[in-house]
């Protein structure tokens, strides 16, 4: 039995790079130790994948579907889905692996693949996982323009600590 | 030892030759200020310790002034002692020569020892290695004492715990820690090569190998930080106490203070309840799944319509086959030729459940054994049973219409996460019901606080009402705060670095669980047996080593206090406690009163001084147990701020103990005011001792012309 998700997860998904420096190095904190540092104020994401999760509900759910331009270099920071919200290493933290599932959940639902096709073996495996690689780029990166603007209008918007919740619940029902 | 003998000459006020012959136990040297007591415990002490530099300094001026300019003489500090019963001489010199009026110039001192054996035959010997050997430096150091002042073996922290390593048995562990930490590491060594030699774990391994050293290393980092805490809460205390000192009404700044910590408890509690992290649970608690419902509604449409359709090309293929098996397949059996549910719906192990209990349970009806309704779930179990095997001996008959089947785990994945849509639809209510909740409690935390300005403010009517100066008081005052303020913090901080070293020692432990198991599915067997056996080895001798210092401690805070509780009869009833630390690289002891079980941070100088001399004595007389071999004692001025009838009964304390004691005091001196003569009062009498001597200046003397300087030695 063939399982696309096994596969699916298996992968790095990228994000332009122009959201490197004023999103992701601003956002999250890195490496351990410091988690405590004065300088952390508004880094609310433990690390990258946190905000690129964020960045894909957010969004996902203002059906903001925004491809990475192509003239943009895409980046990855070399960290497959699979090991997504796992517990290792992170301390007071919870497991949510579980959100991969809803991640390919809502992948499924968002992109078009013939599944006949796929099924009766006239579509590959690997073409099917980049369509749904594509659909996660392209809400990730509609979600971190969403995000940018948020900044742009008030760089001290994220230092409120509901300030990332409440985006996510301002989207209400999509 | 006992030294029998000092004798100086023309070694500053001491002009040409002065002779001390000692006694054991008590000897006491009396003395107006500036009238050589000084100059005496100087003189021993560059005979032990001085250095070559500057010896025209040590003249004696009035000496210097009767030398004729281009002769020359001695100066000489020298000490017979007495030890198992041979005697030795050690004498420190060196020549002055004049050069012209109120100058000379000096040769580099030599030290001389002659060693005689009980038979009276004298040899010449090293004066350094005799020194050396019949006083050793370590005991030296703490044998001499000047003035009250100058304790610095009470304040620097290691000093204390190298003298306990030295005289406790700690020591002798010493060297098998040493070895076992060595061979430990040797042990670890071989069993991380062995473990290396799988391939299949070596990124794994890597990876855990810098964890743990990057976790060691935050792990030392934060004892740092806790330390210097610990350090500073100390330091404030102290501060605050002695300001509290100068309050009037100190019970009741007492009783506010408790109040005031309280709330202050109080309210970091409720603080800490307050959960903030909300971006955090985005993740943690998916509530950023909120708005996912939809979602999965979408997912849900889709895959089940792809499964219809999918049943249904199937059902039209097979039909179009006209296979009688596939017939048999397609056979819906179902009214209007409804499109069939996948074979596993409903799943295997329900629908024996069903057959068995005769009872269709989809649609609530029975199913007598025999009926149609019976029948038609028995053949569908069989179609199940049969699609399960069936695949071999089909496929080279013929090419399915469906290569493969993602159908079946997008439809469980469908299913399995339908029951968490209830969930889901309940973040909502516990976003709010948490948002509620911190709501709630800062309100309350907004009460207390206003309680602790009120608390705060009767405080600072309390510490108003104090007995210094309004001017000083404000400056009290504004210090009071700002201590209590950081007092707070830093308590706050020693809490947060003490939680953070436990949960990184807990996950340190855990990593090097995980390496452990590597090395035991990797490594060879044998290796690791040794490796434990080393490692527990390495444990004993620590705890041993350990174990032997706090003994020691033990016993030197049970005799310092003994003497403590003597010296300080009737006055104070606090004691002397001592306390092992362990620093990052090193253990340092730490001396403090107490006073019921509450650190004591300001005690007078007398009491300092009782503290301080009482575990002097405690150290000597440990080193007497241990060595089996008492060492003389030289005390300058320890007394000063003890009032003559302290310092008596101090005296009359030491005299009982067992080694020699060489006291310089000022006490027991009396002026006449007439006639400006010195005289040595009645109650020195009463003073127990063994020997007594006075050193006074010879009269008349100029006290700004050093030439008419000359302290004289009365033996009494």
């Amino acid at each position: 039995m063939k399982n696309l998700f096994e596969k699916w997860k298996e992968k790095i998904p990228k994000y332009d790079i122009a959201f490197r420096e004023i999103l992701f190095d601003k956002l999250t904190r890195k490496g351990g130790g410091s988690e405590q540092s004065k300088e952390d104020r508004g880094k609310q994401f433990a690390n990258n994948y946190e905000l690129y999760i964020y960045a894909f509900f957010l969004g996902l759910f203002n059906k903001e579907f925004s491809p990475i331009p192509e003239n943009s270099k895409k980046v990855d920071f070399s960290h497959a889905i699979q090991f997504w919200g796992s517990k290792s290493n992170r301390l007071d933290r919870k497991d949510f692996t579980n959100l991969q599932e809803n991640i390919f959940i809502a992948l499924i639902a968002k992109t078009d693949i013939d599944l006949v096709a796929l099924e009766k073996g006239e579509l590959d495996e690997d073409d099917a996982v980049k369509l749904l690689i594509k659909t996660m780029e392209s809400y990730t990166n509609g979600g971190l323009i969403l995000i940018k603007e948020k900044l742009e209008e008030n760089p001290n918007y994220f230092l409120q600590p509901t300030s990332f919740l409440n985006m996510i619940l301002e989207t209400e029902k999509v | 030892m006992i030294i029998r003998k000092i004798q100086i000459d023309n070694y500053l006020c001491y002009y040409d030759t002065n002779t001390f012959e000692l006694s054991e136990g008590l000897n006491i040297i009396l003395g107006e200020n500036g009238e050589g007591k000084t100059k005496f415990f100087e003189s021993v002490d560059w005979l032990f310790n001085g250095e070559n530099r500057e010896l025209d300094m040590l003249v004696s001026a009035k000496k210097l002034n009767e030398t004729e300019i281009g002769d020359s003489f001695r100066v000489r500090v020298s000490m017979t002692v007495e030890q198992y019963g041979e005697k030795s001489i050690i004498t420190k010199s060196f020549l002055a020569k004049k050069e012209k009026a109120n100058e000379c110039s000096t040769s580099s001192f030599m030290i001389e020892g002659i060693s005689e054996n009980s038979s009276g035959e004298r040899t010449q010997v090293d004066g350094q290695a005799l020194l050396d050997r019949i006083f050793p430096f370590q005991i030296r150091k703490y044998s001499m004492f000047k003035g009250e002042a100058e304790l610095n073996i009470f304040e620097s922290d290691s000093a204390l715990a190298n003298l306990i390593n030295l005289f406790s048995e700690a020591k002798h562990y010493d060297k098998y820690s040493e070895k076992g930490a060595f061979l430990r590491e040797k042990a670890e060594k071989a069993v991380e090569d062995s473990s290396k030699l799988d391939k299949k774990n070596e990124a794994l391994y890597k990876k855990l190998e810098g964890d743990i050293i990057y976790l060691e290393r935050e792990k030392a980092k934060y004892l740092v930080h806790l330390n210097s805490t610990e350090e500073e809460i100390r330091k404030i205390e102290g501060n605050l106490q002695l300001a509290e000192s100068h309050v009037s009404n100190a019970d009741a700044l007492e009783t506010l203070n408790k109040r005031i910590k309280d709330i202050e408890e109080r309210i970091s509690y409720l603080a800490g309840r307050i959960d903030e992290n909300y971006t955090t649970s985005l993740f943690d608690e998916n509530w950023i799944l909120v708005n996912f419902e939809p979602l999965h509604k979408e997912f849900a449409e889709k895959v089940s319509a792809h499964s219809k359709t999918r049943r249904e090309l199937q059902s039209e293929f097979d039909k179009q086959k006209g296979i009688i098996e596939g017939e048999k397949k397609a056979k819906a059996e179902l009214l209007n030729n409804a499109i069939p549910l996948p074979n596993n719906i409903p799943s295997k192990a329900i629908m024996e459940e069903m057959l068995n209990d005769e009872i269709c349970k989809v649609c609530n009806r029975e199913a007598k054994k025999g009926s149609e309704a019976y029948e038609f779930m028995m053949k569908r179990l069989k179609t199940y049973l049969e699609s399960q095997v069936t695949e071999e001996n089909e496929t080279d008959k013929d090419e399915p219409l469906f290569k493969y089947d993602y159908t079946n785990r997008l439809d469980n994945l469908s299913i399995s996460h339908e029951d968490n849509l209830k969930n889901l639809r309940l973040i909502r209510t516990k976003i709010k019901e948490l948002f509620e909740f911190n709501d709630d409690r800062k309100k309350d935390i907004e009460e207390l606080n206003e309680q602790l300005e009120k608390e705060k403010s009767e405080r600072e009517k309390i510490l108003g009402n104090s007995s210094i100066g309004a001017e000083k008081l404000s400056d009290v005052l504004k210090n009071y705060n700002a201590w209590q303020r950081d007092l707070k913090n830093r308590n706050q901080d020693q809490v947060d670095y003490t939680t953070k070293l436990k949960s990184l020692e807990s996950e340190l432990k855990a990593k090097k669980e995980e390496k452990d198991k590597i090395d035991t599915s990797s490594a060879n067997s044998f290796l690791i047996k040794t490796r434990n056996i080393l490692r527990d080895i390495e444990t004993i001798f620590k705890d041993t080593k350990e174990k032997k210092f706090d003994e020691f401690i033990e016993k030197l805070q049970t005799k310092s206090n003994n003497f403590f509780k003597t010296i300080n009869i009737d006055a104070f009833t606090g004691t002397i406690v001592f306390t092992r630390r362990n620093k990052v690289n090193r253990t340092i002891v730490e001396v403090e009163l107490q006073e019921d079980g509450r650190t004591f941070y300001k005690p007078n100088q007398s009491l300092l001084t009782s503290m301080h001399i009482s575990i002097l004595f405690a150290i000597s007389e440990l080193a007497s147990e241990i060595k089996e071999e008492n060492f003389p004692m030289i005390f300058d001025a320890p007394t000063s701020s003890f009032g003559e009838n302290k310092t008596a009964q101090f005296l009359n304390l030491i005299f009982e103990t067992e080694n020699q004691k060489i006291l310089l005091i000022k006490d027991f001196l009396h002026t006449d005011k007439a006639t400006k003569t010195l005289s040595i009062k009645k109650e020195f009498e009463n003073v127990r001792r063994d020997k007594a001597f006075w050193v006074k200046l010879e009269r008349p003397f100029d006290a700004n012309n050093l030439k008419t300087i000359n302290s004289q030695v009365i033996t009494l």
